[in-house]
């Protein structure tokens, strides 16, 4: 099965990046594997208990995403300096489930066993 | 299909967002898993530049970060440079001069692009 990696660096809302993200991988995950890589702004994307007046809970798209079975790690740095602590196992209590928090090591492996990427 | 050559496409300055800091270290962490160019483009060439001094800004010198990683090609896009005043000799060693179609070559060839 062919592979499709996305990366995202905006936080939700900010722009419709994330949006796009979602539609895309939606798509996608019909045909082929589909891995996201949240850097920067965009591990706030996971996060739960968001609820903005006009648009989709992004958390909640993305959360729907995993469990349809997208890979959705985050970077660690990205994450550490906005407050989010992980567990060993990547998790943590403020993303929703299925979503990781793991090392920027994964984005060059994630990338590396794409077929193809979109940068967003 | 395996990713065996990754550009970094650079268009913001360095220091007024964390854009170019998060790049350095996409690069970084590649290295050795594929080959890496980091490309300037537009505002991206400052980030080549000699003689930055960040402590006022409390963040690190990501012309320092460039040093350190000699693994990676840094390609400063010619016309990006001149547009802005600025000259190839004012630029960190390990830079190299592209013009418009050395540039699009080296996007082209890579077998991934990434904007940050």
């Amino acid at each position: 099965m062919k592979t499709l990696t996305i990366i995202l660096t905006d936080g939700p809302y900010i722009s419709e990046d994330a949006q796009i993200a979602y539609k895309v991988a939606r798509a996608a995950l019909k045909k082929y594997q589909v891995n996201i890589f949240l850097y920067l702004d965009a591990v706030y994307i996971p996060r739960m208990g968001q609820n903005p007046a006009f648009f989709a809970d992004e958390g909640g798209l993305f959360a729907d995403l995993a469990s349809e079975g997208a890979v959705i790690r985050a970077c660690s740095r990205c994450a550490a300096a906005r407050g989010y602590t992980a567990e060993e196992d990547g998790s943590t209590p403020d993303y929703h489930d299925g979503m990781k928090i793991t090392s920027l090591y994964d984005l060059p492996e994630m990338i590396a066993r794409s077929d193809r990427v979109i940068s967003l | 299909m395996t990713v065996g050559s990754i550009f970094y496409l650079l268009d913001s300055a360095p220091y007024g967002s964390e854009k170019a800091f998060g790049l350095l270290n996409a690069a970084a962490v590649s290295i050795g898993r594929m080959d890496v160019t980091v490309g300037l483009y537009g505002d991206g060439v400052y980030l080549a530049l000699k003689g930055q001094d960040s402590q006022l800004l409390a963040v690190p010198n990501l012309a320092d970060i460039l040093y350190a990683y000699g693994e990676m090609r840094v390609i400063a896009h010619e016309p990006s440079l001149l547009e802005r005043g600025l000259f190839f000799e004012g630029l960190v060693e390990m830079a190299e001069l592209a013009d418009e179609e050395a540039f699009l070559e080296a996007m082209v060839y890579a077998d991934c692009l990434i904007l940050l």
